[in-house]
């Protein structure tokens, strides 16, 4: 009885407070939904409380996009799995299929062939200046600078070319990278092609820093989140590295061939918006240099491990747990893999960068600022909805 | 306003487009392509390795229709193109290579029938 009693006084309480905040609310006060069906923001919402053209509060509101990956992996075979890590993010498909594989890799006790980690790095960085590339678009698009996102696009397709011709589809890898090593060698012409895609992208920046007044003028000093809040709130990746802070998995806990490559990371201290931009073209730049370096080192030999070469429907798992950590486009990847020596993993938990990005770090930018700047703080963290329901 | 963007002004106007005018022409597919299935009933050994390996378990064995019964007598692959996601991982695992992925990519269309694929021999479809 008196628990029920309690139940009832604390819903009532609640009650109370709510209408209390009603009736405090003046007549500028309203809700603003940004999203689902708003053209910029994805398959995602946040619910803002304004007043005026103020933002009081925002409220993320996600869901619109979960396909429950990691229940789905818990019925299916690894090579399945790397079918479906594709999924997880669209737009930086092959990055997840490395960390999955890696995850398995790892897990199973693979050796990798070289050949197969320098494939790998070759098709995770192609996939890193794609989706850079697809965040300046959809940052232009949402600052009303349509020629950065009409540029981004033709651009990016011939990328999308190379991922034809190497993996087979556009978009989806279908689990190039797979464990063991990757689905298919990279085929004889590939090479050239991807150094003259490599020289188109440089002219893509060389293109965009011409003029840009619309992006600058509003990207200049909005969101500005200090490094204290970055690394409070969770966030990673170029939205860290925007911040202040030099960090990136790629050097901290090198994976692959990482070590033996020279990159710069890219940092900024302002921690605007415009510093996230411009740390996404710093990045497709050290992209290209990396890539430069995997092509002219390129071993020949296998480009899959033996056994693994024919798909396999009774690749027992030993029993055991790995977690492995990649730094992908929007930040760092986590994949927590447990076996229970079946064929199938008995759990994998995926981190996703944008989870992070696009609730506690999204919610505390978006008080206090501007309805107009809403855009500009949205896609200058380089969130993916994908990535962040999963 | 700056003046650099004109000279890549002059030269868009006197340069092709990106795009291709797409019914009538297309980008050339690469051979590796992950298109339609090419089925070859006569190569198959009704293993079921397909069915078992499709991650979105487009691929069913069925008994091939009345007409080719008496010839096929096995269970075969009846592949849903609408569940397909087109991973190519039935190809890799075929012993015979009976399935194989085409360059076809027009897989678009009205009629829900043509969706699927029923077994069938070769020279039939």
């Amino acid at each position: 009885m008196l628990k029920k009693n309690s139940m009832i006084e604390i819903t009532r309480g609640s009650l109370d407070t709510m209408t209390n905040q009603i009736k405090k609310s003046t007549d500028n006060e309203y809700d603003l939904y940004f999203g689902p069906a708003h053209p910029g923001s994805g398959n995602f919402s946040v619910k803002l409380r304004v007043e005026g053209e103020q933002i009081i509060s925002a409220r993320a509101d996600p869901g619109y996009l979960h396909r429950g990956f990691e229940k789905l992996m818990e019925y299916r075979l690894p090579i399945q799995n790397a079918v479906l890590s594709d999924r997880i993010c669209i737009l930086e498909s092959l990055n997840w299929n490395l960390a999955h594989a890696e995850a398995v890799d790892e897990l199973m006790g693979i050796e990798v062939p070289p050949r197969a980690k320098y494939i790998r790095v070759l098709m995770a960085e192609l996939s890193r200046i794609q989706s850079h590339i697809i965040w300046y678009g959809v940052l232009s698009i949402g600052l009303g600078f349509d020629t950065g996102f009409k540029m981004a696009f033709a651009y990016r397709d011939y990328i999308l070319d190379l991922f034809e011709l190497i993996t087979g589809g556009r978009v989806y890898p279908a689990g190039y990278i797979c464990p063991g090593g990757v689905r298919k060698d990279i085929p004889k012409g590939a090479k050239g092609r991807i150094l003259k895609v490599l020289d188109k992208i440089n002219e893509m920046i060389e293109l965009e820093k011409l003029e840009n007044p619309s992006l600058t003028s509003r990207t200049k000093g909005v969101g500005v989140l200090s490094i204290k809040d970055a690394i409070r709130l969770g966030a990673t990746g170029p939205v860290l590295r925007a911040s202040g802070m030099k960090t990136d998995v790629r050097r901290d806990d090198p994976y692959e061939i990482y070590d033996e490559l020279d990159f710069e990371i890219p940092v900024r201290k302002e921690g605007d918006a415009y510093a996230r931009y411009l740390i996404g073209i710093e990045e497709i730049k050290e992209s290209i240099k990396i890539l430069k370096q995997v092509l002219s080192r390129l071993p020949d030999g296998d480009f899959i491990d033996s056994s693994f070469r024919k798909p396999k429907l009774s690749a027992k798992m030993p029993i055991g747990d790995v977690y492995i950590r990649n730094e992908i486009a929007r930040g760092e990847a986590g994949i927590y893999m447990v076996s229970n020596g079946g064929n199938s993993p008995y759990r994998c938990k995926i981190r996703g960068p944008s989870f992070l990005h696009m609730i506690p770090v999204l919610e505390y930018l978006l008080k206090g600022a501007q309805i107009a700047d809403v855009p500009a703080i949205y896609w200058s963290l380089n969130i993916c909805p994908a990535d962040m329901d999963r | 306003m700056k003046m650099g963007i004109l000279p890549q002004l002059l030269k868009n106007l006197f340069t092709k487009p990106m795009t291709v005018k797409f019914p009538h022409e297309s980008i050339p597919i690469p051979d590796g392509y992950r298109g339609e299935h090419d089925y070859d009933m006569n190569k198959c050994i009704s293993c079921g390795l397909c069915a078992k390996i499709c991650p979105n378990r487009a691929i069913e064995m069925v008994e091939a229709s009345k007409e080719y019964r008496k010839q096929y007598q096995k269970t075969y692959p009846k592949i849903d193109l609408g569940k397909c996601c087109f991973c190519r991982l039935c190809e890799d695992i075929c012993p015979k290579d009976a399935i194989k992925l085409t360059k076809n990519f027009f897989l678009s269309t009205f009629d829900p029938s043509t969706v699927v694929k029923y077994p069938a021999p070769k020279n039939e479809v």
